[in-house]
């Protein structure tokens, strides 16, 4: 028994003896973001983001000499819970600053309790721009958020035969009702006829009658805005009552889910054709693109969408903050995110104006399974298929 | 016109699975006079038990069900005798609490064992449309359609026909008289309490493929079994059933004609209206 201790203590202290040296403790970084519930599979993708960044930080020496380490809050993709999650990182964690939530519904609800808490705030993937109106100093977004959206899906239709008429789909939550509107102002300043605006509820069983509204209005174009399971309910369902506009458009999110073209996860053959703006995808013409894609593949068997890449760069504006603010002070922690100024990273560009991102919005093509992109020309790797196929010649 | 018919078979295909949960609900009513508030969530576990059995033996959800409707059964029949006997001659309010409470538990049990993801079950016939000239239906939908209605008419059937089923509308119909005719009460409500909990489990199972599956699931269930259940007149087994094919086309028509935001509105303007001017349903008839 004693001998045992023994050993086991030797182990130990071996242990510490080849483990890097670090300085006192550890600093922890706050994370809320959605591990369960109905978009744990973009909370998945969200913690797989951050551990590569996790690795790649530490691995450099960490921040202020100090090991970082991620302090995971689950908001069970409900509002409500994220407000929690700020309470008990702050007032009982202590952490510096937060990063998070997935949903735009969630990251709505914490806007205020992290500037009450005056804990810097970023944001990496919430698309809904009010998120972003109350102009509170200490929220800093990375994602380009729905009127970015919206606008790049119009250019993207002018340069492809400019179509007259279109209808927007969109799930009744923040993320669902801020694309609509932003949609709907872009449309009637490109001159483009809304034939129809219709919302659902996800927890329907059954969107067809939805569908057939827009069906009867006969529109060229059809914007959803939609979360996973719902994008492959609404393409299955668009093929059962036959709905063939030219074109399937799409504010990212469920229809630029890695699990969207697969047929396990997603809409698997329905999800062809279909266009979404994209904030990233592999093939991206950036620096590092490919290394954190391999990095991805490596780890977890599995291509990253967009959302993974934007909680990766989240961590790592968090920890150069942290570093060039030489401090574990919130308000010097957010000064120091305000003048950040990353020319390369794998995201592109990273630089705040007034707390936003300026990024560039991408529009893919499922095509054979996989995303392409297909706007802006520049950036293309293919050319895009227009009209998409009516079903019964699929 | 087609758009009409198309909208009216669509709420039909629902309609049936409504139908199954309505009328579980009407016969724990009809028989115990318990307003049951967990039936959603033995619905949620109808759904789990079927998802297990895809997810690990790989066994397709449409034959998945009938062991979930079994094993839901014999879950129903335990808590019979271990929660619902000990409050059956209790005051309603009681009653509720209890039915109330197990619910919650249900729903907070599934999510700590399943967490609160959602899942889904992606067979090869939910991908499958069949058309008929102008109107198209979704294949699985189809499959859950006729099974369902196989069951209302089984269920029906027993009823009307079977000893056990004549003893169930004996003691609907008067509770204090039909023991000193020799039946006995406690089997016959333990039993109509688990043939409803099942037949909530079996309605589970076939709405798994086409819907999603998370602990929280069963909630608006419950309100619609007891829409349906207030159409179809109180404890009426056959009117519940007739609630639930109403209550899905209702709900199919109100999405074509103004809009999905609209449905859950309707549905309960509905159950208010009757509520208000026809307490005893549309149907007429008070019980079985």
């Amino acid at each position: 028994m004693r001998l045992k201790t023994f050993f086991a203590l030797a182990i130990a202290s071996i242990g510490t003896f080849t483990a890097p040296v670090w300085g006192q403790g550890t600093v922890k970084i706050g994370v809320i973001t959605s591990l369960t519930g109905s978009l744990a599979a973009f909370g998945e993708a969200h913690k797989n983001g951050y551990a590569i960044a996790l690795d790649e930080i530490n691995a450099h020496g960490g921040v202020l000499g100090k090991k970082v380490e991620l302090d995971f809050y689950d908001d069970q993709s409900k509002p409500d819970q994220a407000v929690q999650g700020v309470s008990k990182l702050v007032d009982q964690d202590g952490v510096p600053l937060i990063l998070g939530s997935y949903s735009s519904e969630s990251t709505k609800a914490i806007v205020g309790t992290v500037t009450q808490r005056e804990t810097p705030l970023i944001i990496p993937t919430a698309t809904a721009d009010n998120v972003m109106d109350s102009k509170s100093p200490w929220v800093f977004r990375i994602c380009a958020g729905a009127n970015d959206y919206a606008k790049a899906t119009i250019a993207f239709l002018k340069a492809n035969g400019a179509p007259k008429t279109m209808a927007i789909v969109y799930e009744n939550t923040n993320f669902g009702q801020s694309n609509m509107k932003a949609m709907t102002a872009a449309a009637k300043e490109a001159g483009i006829n809304l034939v129809a605006v219709e919302s659902y509820e996800a927890k329907s069983p059954d969107y067809k009658a939805v569908l057939q509204r827009v069906k009867q209005a006969n529109p060229e174009v059809i914007y959803y805005c939609s979360y996973l399971l719902d994008a492959n309910t609404l393409m299955r369902q668009s093929r059962e009552v036959d709905l063939n506009p030219r074109f399937f458009t799409s504010a990212g999110t469920g229809f630029a889910a890695a699990e969207f073209p697969t047929a396990d996860k997603g809409a698997g053959k329905n999800a062809e054709y279909t266009f979404s703006v994209s904030q990233w995808l592999p093939e991206a013409k950036w620096l590092g693109s490919k290394e954190f894609d391999a990095e991805f593949f490596k780890r977890f068997n599995s291509h990253p969408a967009y959302h993974a890449i934007q909680a990766y760069s989240a961590l790592k504006v968090a920890a150069a903050a942290i570093n060039n603010a030489k401090s574990l002070e919130p308000a010097k922690i957010r000064d120091a995110i305000k003048n950040i100024n990353l020319p390369s990273t794998p995201f592109g560009p990273i630089k705040f104006d007034n707390g936003q991102n300026q990024h560039p919005v991408l529009i893919t093509q499922i095509l054979g399974g996989k995303y392409h992109v297909v706007f802006p020309a520049d950036a293309a790797d293919i050319k895009p298929v227009i009209p998409a196929p009516v079903w019964a010649k699929r | 016109m087609v758009r009409f018919l198309q909208a009216c078979a669509d709420g039909l295909l629902t309609g049936a699975l409504y139908a199954l949960i309505g009328m579980g609900l009407a016969l724990i009513f009809g028989v115990m006079r318990i307003v049951n508030f967990a039936h959603g969530a033995f619905l949620m576990v109808g759904m789990y038990a079927t998802y297990v059995l895809f997810d690990y033996f790989k066994i397709n959800p449409y034959w998945g069900f009938l062991p979930a409707g079994l094993f839901l059964f014999a879950f129903g029949y335990l808590c019979y005798l271990l929660f619902i006997r000990p409050v059956r001659n209790r005051s309603h309010f009681m009653q509720i609490l209890m039915t109330v409470g197990i619910g919650l538990i249900l729903t907070d049990g599934a999510q700590l064992i399943f967490k609160a993801d959602y899942r889904q079950t992606n067979i090869d016939l939910v991908n499958r449309s069949m058309h008929f000239g102008p109107f198209g239906a979704n294949v699985a939908e189809v499959v859950s359609f006729v099974i369902a209605i196989a069951f209302v008419m089984g269920l029906h059937a027993f009823v009307v026909k079977s000893r056990t089923g004549q003893a169930l509308r004996a003691i609907s119909q008067n509770p204090e008289i039909a023991p000193l005719m020799g039946i006995n009460l406690t089997r016959i409500q333990g039993f109509s309490f688990a043939l409803g909990i099942a037949l909530a489990g079996v309605a589970g199972g076939l709405l798994l493929p086409r819907l999603y599956l998370f602990p929280g699931v069963g909630e608006d269930y419950t309100t619609k079994a007891f829409v349906m259940v207030v159409l179809g007149g109180m404890g009426s087994i056959e009117g519940a059933a007739l609630g639930g094919l109403l209550l899905g086309v209702t709900e199919s028509l109100t999405s074509l004609y103004a809009g999905n935001e609209w449905a859950l509105i309707v549905d309960f303007v509905i159950f208010l209206l009757v509520l208000s001017f026809k307490p005893s349903g549309i149907f007429g008839r008070q019980r079985a």
